[in-house]
């Protein structure tokens, strides 16, 4: 089924995406809603007008923006879940007058938007308690947190939901890359929004600056594929490719954009932003830029490399960036590691865990290339398994990843988390607080029973199914060269093991810190969404098969 | 209806502590320790109740199991219900003659830890880790399917890091993260090659039951995946297994893990989990890979060799007891690889026995260690002289202990020391005097090392220094009952090993028939 632009079938068709852009509409208007007046010129008559003057008491308060931000999360996310297990939902297009596909919703980019929505969900939910009781008491700070601070971080929030979205439906590279943008632009300055601290917008301004050269870069790379394909449609791109394959043009400009897309999931060599991005920025937004942002990337890889340069499953051959994307993997997962081994500071170990989860993602990317298209029966089937463990991953990779974060920012709330020493303790102090973070690392470890454990597990799988590749091997040296890639992430997952444990003992063997006694402060819709990210991690490590099943289904759904 | 008891061994007791952890979180300190001695006694019954079962079972009065008539790969109590449906993942349970011993050991080992560590502080804690690691355990040894395996393999190490970190000595910390990651690193390259071995499977299965199918069926003419795969497999599956064990040079985390964990750590890890790698030995690489095994026989023999050879040279230069008795666990686990690399059935028979009778002593012996720090608050061998005065309990346990580590005739080690000398000899002749001497030069040791505490000193005893003059006490009546229990088992299997050594027996036989040994 098709819907034109500006047709009554779109706002069937797009309706998180709608539900979304109405709260932001809401956001920006609610809380202006005042006794304002509007003087006709040149008269005396003063018309009501609603917008300024003195706020109405009702719409000032400072919690308005964020309830509205997670109401429409909350319904965003309702129906994106309600199309994922409705199994009469059917893919859809949106394609202009003139037939180009723009955008397309399928299981594939619903999977997506729920990854996104979910995130950002559950950052807004952590933020509703985080910033009105903001730690610092000073006068002028005060100021900050108004309700007009307040509508403008859920403002951003909702932006990067909008643009996230549009990268997960967009069927054309521009289209894309606007989402990507706009998705960016947001986190840039949510980043610095965390005025508390100075790293705040020193990570802000690091993040924004790395951030816009690599987008530069990809942007550059786009209009080297223009002036190739003559088109950005994905349909055209893979079309191109299948009859021209790869020219030095064509490689070079799939080249800039990758370095765009790794930027975002902050693979090596370019993560070095997101150490200073994820501790500079508040908790709850470092979570949203580890999970949803990630996973953003993440896509738009996906969508480069998997839909247009694949080789065909009648051709004989892998594709031609195994080799770099191997080597990328490689070292983004070992770097990842190493870096979080001698961090102090446990929001930037989280941000190279990031990075090292990066790196795993990575691995399993390369192993789709590397199959070799033309030998293995039913390509296309393996294909989808390793897409699909790599779905799962992202999925789980929210209630984890963005769980602990979470944690963080609830004893940011306390006077910030920047040494490891302030979770010391904990274990006293918030029993349950502790085991959720507990459960959170081991999860991040991929220790069994945890979902961490079921992703690692899946993309394991995948890469050494394309390693073993028909069945039969002389030798282990004989296995394709992505089984090493195998290995070397057991090898990191060990290593992993170190600096997540250490979160543990320091929580429950070692004294709290002076002045840091006695529970936490009561945020109650942090600590719901820390619940439901601790459940979550237990319940899909338990019982995933749905989950895989519906991701499954996903990956085939990419085309 | 029948019920399926060996999964709810598995999960009642990882459940019942689960419950009992949570319902104690939000307490104080001093509010949850009015809950110790109920919870205690909630973990004691439950524990019991699990021995129970087991008995039962094995005595046929459940299940009517004729526990020596049961063919290779075959499995009793066999169950299966779909777990995580997409990637074909099962939770399928069953016991035979390799695992059911090892589960009773667990069950008997469970009761008898809660007791011997009767008073052990913050125990509303303390028993729920306890339970949880029971049903971890007896996971590990019922699963019959490779993720179910994994998933139990690990969860052990979870209670166990957190009963050695909260309850531990000086160095926890220290201990219980080397333990950790020296055997996590171990097992996850036990998954990628469990993995690999799944792609390059005919079946791709994740039941261990269709894959010894599978493998022997392509074993019998000809060798399953080719040699090369199989030797690098075997060889990736094994170290999962060897640090688990621990052989040398992966023992390191053994000597620290135990002497800074608490009594009852210390009886679980030496008594059942140090077990679960000859467990994973005999159920996968030895049960899949039998031409490897056979290539790689000699190696694992000098891997043995080394173990206890280095073990017991070490022993001989410890004065702090823990690590001494530590050492000789990895002297004992050497004997193990030593059976199976004898390749005979006898052999192999030895090692499981060894397995089973050192799951009884070795626990005695920690549970003495336990005793003595609890006590005299210290470790140190020479701290004390002339402890039959003053303690006659303690000396009697520590040296009924000792003498079954060293393998008195009549108690349940010498069992396995006799059969595996006669199953070494036949397979590598005069390399017995190796074995053979450094067994020799242990019991020397040991027996120095009694005199000097237990009856050196003559009138004058010697207190140690570290009760700064206080009277000495006797143990506890709750570690009384707990070292009677263990040597009244260790009799018992030392008179009548066959309750246990006729399965086992069964079980080599028909497993060296299977896999081409021809016995």
């Amino acid at each position: 089924m098709t819907a034109n632009t500006f047709d009554m079938d779109l706002i069937q068709t797009l309706g998180p995406e709608l539900t979304v852009f109405v709260g932001l509409l809401l956001i920006m208007i609610v809380p202006n809603l005042g006794n304002g007046k509007f003087r006709i010129p040149g008269t005396q008559i003063q018309l009501p007008w609603f917008l300024g003057g003195t706020r109405y008491k009702a719409v000032s308060s400072p919690r308005l923006p964020g309830l509205l931000a997670v109401l429409t999360m909350l319904l965003a996310l309702i129906q994106v879940v309600w199309y994922l297990l409705d199994s009469s939902s059917v893919s859809e297009e949106v394609t202009s007058e003139n037939g180009y596909q723009i955008l397309k919703v399928n299981l594939f980019s619903r999977l997506f938007e729920g990854i996104f929505f979910a995130a950002l969900l559950l950052a807004a939910l952590a933020s509703l308690d985080r910033l009105p009781t903001g730690s610092m008491k000073s006068d002028d700070i005060d100021v900050l947190f108004n309700n007009r601070r307040q509508a403008d971080f859920y403002i951003l929030m909702l932006t990067s939901a909008l643009g996230m979205s549009v990268v997960a439906l967009a069927q054309d590279l521009f289209v894309l890359f606007i989402g990507l943008e706009l998705a960016s632009f947001s986190t840039y300055v949510l980043v610095a929004f965390h005025k508390e601290t100075r790293a705040g917008s020193e990570g802000g301004a690091k993040y924004f600056i790395v951030g816009s050269v690599a987008s530069a870069v990809g942007l550059y790379g786009l209009s080297m594929l223009y002036l190739w394909a003559g088109s950005l449609q994905f349909s055209v791109l893979a079309a191109t490719w299948a009859a021209d394959g790869a020219t030095s043009l064509s490689m070079m400009a799939l080249g800039f954009v990758l370095v765009g897309f790794a930027f975002k999931i902050s693979a090596a060599p370019f993560h070095f932003a997101a150490p200073d991005a994820y501790s500079g920025a508040n908790s709850p937004v470092a979570g949203v830029l580890a999970t949803a942002s990630k996973a953003m990337g993440m896509l738009g890889l996906m969508r480069l490399l998997l839909l247009i340069t694949i080789p065909d499953a009648a051709e004989d051959g892998s594709a031609v960036w195994i080799g770099l994307l191997g080597v990328m993997a490689a070292v983004t997962m070992t770097w990842g590691n190493i870096a979080a081994l001698g961090s102090e500071n446990p929001k930037r170990m989280l941000a190279y865990s990031s990075v090292a989860h990066a790196g795993y993602m990575l691995a399993a990317l390369t192993a789709i290339g590397a199959w070799n298209w033309g030998l293995v029966e039913n390509a296309g089937d393996a294909k989808d398994v390793v897409v699909a463990a790599l779905l799962f991953h992202m999925v789980v990779l929210v209630f984890f990843k963005l769980g602990a974060f979470l944690v963080l920012g609830l004893l940011e709330m306390e006077g910030g988390a920047s040494r490891l020493s302030s979770l010391s303790g904990l274990g006293k102090r918030e029993p349950l607080l502790a085991v959720a973070m507990f459960l959170f690392m081991i999860s991040l470890a991929g220790v069994p029973p945890m979902a961490g454990f079921l992703s690692k597990l899946l993309v394991i799988m995948g890469i050494v199914e394309v390693a073993t590749g028909s069945g039969s091997l002389d030798s282990l040296m004989d296995a394709h060269w992505v089984w090493w890639l195998a290995l070397l992430m057991v090898l990191n997952s060990a290593i992993s093991m170190f600096y997540y444990l250490r979160v543990g003992v320091v929580m429950y063997f070692h004294e709290p810190e002076e002045g840091r006694q006695g529970p936490l402060a009561s945020g109650v819709s942090i600590r719901l969404a820390i619940a439901i990210c601790a459940i979550g991690t237990v319940a899909f490590g338990l019982v995933g098969g749905e989950l895989i099943e519906l991701c499954r289904d996903a990956a085939q759904s990419l085309g | 209806m029948s019920i399926d008891y060996l999964s709810l061994m598995v999960v009642l007791p990882i459940m019942a502590s689960i419950f009992l952890l949570v319902l104690t979180s939000r307490l104080s300190e001093g509010a949850r320790r009015k809950f110790d001695s109920s919870i205690r006694m909630a973990s004691l019954g439950i524990t019991l109740v699990m021995f129970a079962v087991a008995t039962l079972m094995f005595f046929g009065e459940i299940g009517n199991v004729d526990w020596t008539g049961i063919a290779f790969n075959n499995f009793e109590f066999k169950e299966s219900y779909v777990w995580i449906e997409p990637l074909g993942i099962e939770w399928s349970v069953g016991v035979d003659g390799l695992s059911f011993p090892m589960v009773w050991l667990t069950t008997l080992l469970l009761p008898i830890t809660i007791i011997a560590t009767w008073n052990e502080k913050a125990g509303a804690t303390y028993f729920p880790l306890i339970l949880m690691m029971g049903g971890a355990l007896i996971g590990v040894f019922v699963a019959l399917d490779m993720f179910m395996f994994y998933v139990f393999w690990e969860l052990t190490l979870i209670p166990m890091f957190f009963l050695i970190l909260k309850w531990g000595g000086k160095d926890r910390k220290y201990a219980a993260q080397k333990f950790f990651i020296y055997t996590f690193t171990a097992s996850v390259v036990m998954l990628l090659g469990l993995f690999t071995m799944y792609f390059l499977m005919d079946t791709q299965t994740f039941s261990m039951v269709d894959m010894v199918t599978e493998a022997n069926g392509a074993n019998g003419n000809g060798v399953w995946l080719g040699l090369e795969v199989q030797k690098a497999l075997f060889i990736m599956l094994m170290l999962g297994f060897l640090v688990k064990l621990p052989a040398a040079p992966f023992h390191t985390w053994l000597p620290d893990a135990h002497v800074q964990a608490p009594t009852g750590g210390s009886m679980l890890l030496a008594g059942v989990m140090l077990k679960m790698g000859a467990y994973g030995m005999f159920r996968l690489p030895i049960s899949l890979f039998p031409h490897a095994l056979e290539e790689f026989r000699f190696i694992i023999m000098l891997i043995g060799l080394i173990s206890l050879v280095w073990g017991a040279i070490v022993c001989l230069g410890q004065t702090n007891l823990k690590k001494m008795v530590a050492y000789s666990s990895v002297s004992h686990m050497g004997v193990i690889l030593l059976g199976i690399a004898s390749m005979q059935p006898l052999g192999w028979a030895a090692a499981l026995f060894m397995m089973f009778a050192h799951g009884i002593i070795s626990p005695m012996l920690f549970a003495v260690c336990g005793a003595f720090k609890h006590h005299y608050h210290s470790m140190e061998i020479g701290a004390m002289r002339g402890m039959a005065k003053h303690s006659p309990w303690l000396a009697t346990s520590m040296m009924f202990g000792w003498m079954a580590s060293l393998g008195l005739p009549l108690l349940a080690g010498f069992v396995a020391e006799l059969m595996l000398m006669v199953a070494y000899w036949h397979a590598y002749g005069w390399w017995i005097l190796l074995p053979g001497l450094v067994l020799a030069l242990t019991a020397a040791y040991y027996l120095w090392s009694m005199q000097r505490t237990i009856f050196e000193g003559g009138d004058e005893t010697q207190p140690p220094e570290s009760l700064h003059g206080e009277p000495v006490p006797d143990i506890a009546n709750s570690e009384k009952l707990a070292m009677l229990l263990l040597a009244g088992f260790t009799i018992l299997f030392g008179i009548m090993p066959w309750i246990f050594l006729d399965m086992m027996d069964i079980w080599t036989q028909n497993a060296m028939k299977f896999l081409g040994f021809g016995a």
